[in-house]
């Protein structure tokens, strides 16, 4: 009897320790799973986003990424409904839009502790721009974007005309333009800028359209230095050398700059961008990249940009969120994009491995990377880019279709100075200045 | 309604129950998707809301906004108002133009329906890029063409005075789906009103204007209404091909919606827009309705 009753609590103790094992071993093995929003390009493609995904998972067991690879059209659209709704956002995301800041986790203490990672080991300018807000570190910039001038060194060549160098002026691209302009053979100089108070605007004088509280557009959109600019506009669009509007449209096939037109000829120089860059190069275009001009004495500024990837404010796992992130946009991740896809690393340490680093046209476009860029201005007011711009479109308008002569520009401009301010004070109670 | 309820028989109750029944996934389909979302538009067209923060309420200050310091609202409107005047009779005319020659009877005419529904069917997006090529100034077939019998063609979407008209003429492209519709229409006329008509010696025109079209008032009703919302609906070609340009010639007010909703993260203002322009459709569509006593009619 008593054999018996000892032998029950020997299996009653056995299933309990069995119990608790399993229950105890499960929770030690259970790996966290962390949710990830993502777009694919060409270059980051979703092989380089999977091949990231397994590197990580495989040095982080204890971490799963539950990846979404989205269509850019509904990116926005879903990330405004789950932050507006507070719940369903992931893990890790960009939040490239200026509302969606608020948001993101300040990583600003788990950065500073990082033994692998620093602030330091990124462009300098990319990681004050696309990384910090409000003295926050709130995401790490992902790949580094930029505009510059291309300049085609055969057509160049074939007009006599010198390459331009690093110290041009805006002036000297008109007269380049006009010299390198040739009707019978359908090619025009240079293309024209594609928006006001971008890098030409701000190389010509500091021009913003009003300024820096957010509150004033008054001698900021017309004053002089913004006067130049559009003035400087109007001189090459009356140049003959730059083609229309609707030849950039029609003959244009790339949205973000006239690249098919550089790469046939028909455009001497043309402001581009590093993927521009790489497709011309792919086209065994000869070619050179030099920064888009400015006036001497003036700072020289870039129009550039990269992918903000941050964490969300309320994610449940900001320490596994924050492993991700380090290792996405940090250089293992970087690095496995740049290799797989065609992605130019936010870090200048990876950047350099880039298999055409040592090409001319690679160290012109590294050279660029680090000029102070136009996002220190535009990216701190949200405004600027929907509300007082289109307030203001009509100068450009008016320019671009030839409707006004050079010495209305002023009166053009002090026209609208009325609407930008109503659009200002309108938009800045609503989205900060 | 519940004393109506309590004089059905048995038999009556079970069938309005399986009625119901057979109602309520439109019901319900209808509740979430339209009411819902209208009420809710009401909502928050009475708030600031940026989409990503929470709503605050501004009681009516984004309808003063609208009808007293928004040039914008104004401008747009006017620009809606003015393509649906260019546009709508264009559809309406060509469509039964159309309808008419896709009425005759000679080889290959269902191919030849085929060919002018497809246009129809194809996305905005497509057709706003292809006509972007038609009308290019200097090397489009439009110009191209008019260039051979010495006409210098104008700028089209890159002219101010050009822009909307050429909007306008884009949009008889989908004619061919209004044709459609009259076809039915056009074949529904009894053909023995059309002998005893040539009997009398009426010739083909006099038949067209006084059998064709009053027997076709009923379809020309229908198309008038589809045809006047989907005008005031116009966004694809302003988003794809004008951006609401030049000098906002082509700024539509459902690309204003867009804008502030979208771009301007000013889902407040926008929701109030959207109300106004649903209050605009429904003016119009109960005008077109009211006067449709005077010029429709049925056959019986």
């Amino acid at each position: 009897m008593e054999y018996r009753s000892n032998r029950k609590l020997l299996v009653l103790f056995s299933l309990l320790a069995l119990l608790l094992l399993s229950v105890g071993g499960a929770a030690a093995q259970d790996p966290v799973t962390i949710t990830w929003w993502t777009l694919a390009s060409a270059e980051s493609p979703e092989p380089a986003i999977r091949a990231v995904v397994e590197a990580f998972e495989a040095e982080h067991p204890n971490i799963k990424v539950d990846v979404t690879i989205m269509a850019e059209s509904a990116y926005g659209d879903l990330m405004n409904t789950a932050l507006g709704a507070g719940e369903g956002a992931p893990d890790i995301a960009y939040f490239w839009e200026s509302p969606w800041l608020p948001h993101t986790l300040d990583i600003t203490d788990r950065l500073e502790a990082d033994p692998d990672l620093s602030r330091d080991d990124y462009f300098e300018e990319y990681f004050n721009n696309w990384a910090t807000w409000n003295d926050r570190v709130v995401g790490l910039p992902f790949t580094v974007g930029a505009n510059f001038v291309m300049y085609n060194k055969d057509v160049f060549d074939e007009a006599g005309v010198d390459y331009p160098t690093a110290d041009w002026t805006p002036w000297d691209y008109i007269e380049i333009a006009k010299a390198l302009t040739d009707p019978d053979k359908r090619r025009w100089g240079g293309d024209r800028p594609r928006g006001p108070f971008r890098a030409i605007w701000r190389n010509i004088g500091a021009t913003k359209p009003y300024s820096d509280d957010s509150a004033t557009v008054e001698g900021y959109f017309n004053g002089p230095d913004s006067v130049a600019a559009y003035t400087w506009l109007w001189d090459l669009v009356d140049s003959g050398a730059t083609p229309t509007p609707a030849d950039i449209e029609v003959l244009g096939t790339e949205g973000t700059g006239p690249v098919d037109l550089f790469i046939a000829g028909r455009l001497g120089m043309a402001t581009l961008n590093n993927g521009h860059m790489i497709t011309a190069a792919n086209a065994g275009v000869n070619f050179g990249v030099v920064p888009e001009p400015h006036v001497p004495g003036n700072e020289r500024y870039v129009h550039a940009w990269a992918l903000r990837a941050s964490i969300w404010a309320g994610t449940e796992h900001p320490d596994e969120a924050y492993e991700f992130l380090s290792f996405w946009a940090g250089p293992e991740g970087q690095r496995i994009n740049m290799e797989i896809g065609a992605l130019m690393p936010s870090l200048p340490a990876v950047l350099e491995d880039y298999p055409d680093a040592d090409s001319d046209y690679f160290q012109g476009f590294m050279g660029v990377l680090n000029g102070t860029q136009t996002a220190e201005w535009r990216a701190s007011h949200p405004c600027w880019r929907g509300a007082v711009i289109r307030a203001v479109s009509d100068a450009w308008d008016l320019i671009m279709l030839g409707e006004i002569e050079r010495d209305e520009v002023q009166a053009t401009l002090d026209a609208l100075v009325e609407p930008a301010q109503a659009a200002l004070d309108d938009c800045v109670p609503r989205l900060g200045g | 309604m519940l004393s109506h309820w309590r004089k059905m028989t048995t038999q009556e109750r079970r069938d309005a129950k399986t009625g119901y029944l057979a109602l309520s996934p439109w019901m319900l389909g209808f509740a979430v998707f339209y009411a819902f979302p209208i009420l809710a538009t009401f909502y928050f067209s009475f708030t600031q809301w940026t989409l990503v923060e929470p709503p605050v309420w501004i009681g009516l200050d984004n309808y003063i906004r609208m009808f007293t310091r928004d040039p914008l609202f104004v401008s747009s409107l006017k620009a809606t108002t003015l393509f649906v005047a260019l546009s709508l009779p264009l559809k309406l005319v060509l469509g039964l133009i159309l309808a008419l020659l896709l009425n005759l009877k000679i080889p290959g005419m269902n191919l030849y329906r085929t060919i002018f529904f497809v246009p129809a069917v194809i996305s905005g997006v497509a057709v706003s890029l292809m006509w972007i090529w038609f009308l290019q100034p200097d090397t489009g077939v439009v110009n191209t063409l008019l260039s051979y019998i010495g006409v210098q063609g104008p700028y089209w979407f890159w002219d101010r005075d050009w822009a909307l008209p050429s909007v306008a003429i884009m949009s008889i492209w989908k004619v061919g789906g209004a044709a459609i519709i009259y076809l039915a229409g056009l074949q529904n006329i009894p053909a023995h009103l059309y002998e005893a008509a040539k009997i009398d010696g009426a010739n083909q025109w006099r038949r067209f204007w006084r059998i064709t079209l009053p027997l076709l008032t009923p379809t020309l009703f229908f198309q008038l209404i589809i045809e006047l919302i989907d005008a005031f609906k116009i966004f694809t070609e302003a988003f794809v091909i004008t951006k609401g340009g030049p000098l906002k010639a082509t700024y539509f007010f459902l690309y204003y919606f867009y804008e502030e909703a979208f771009r301007n993260f000013n889902m407040g203002y926008a929701s109030a827009l959207a109300l106004f322009l649903l209050l605009v459709i429904m003016s119009a569509t109960v005008f077109v309705y009211r006067t449709s006593g005077r010029w429709v009619f049925y056959e019986n």
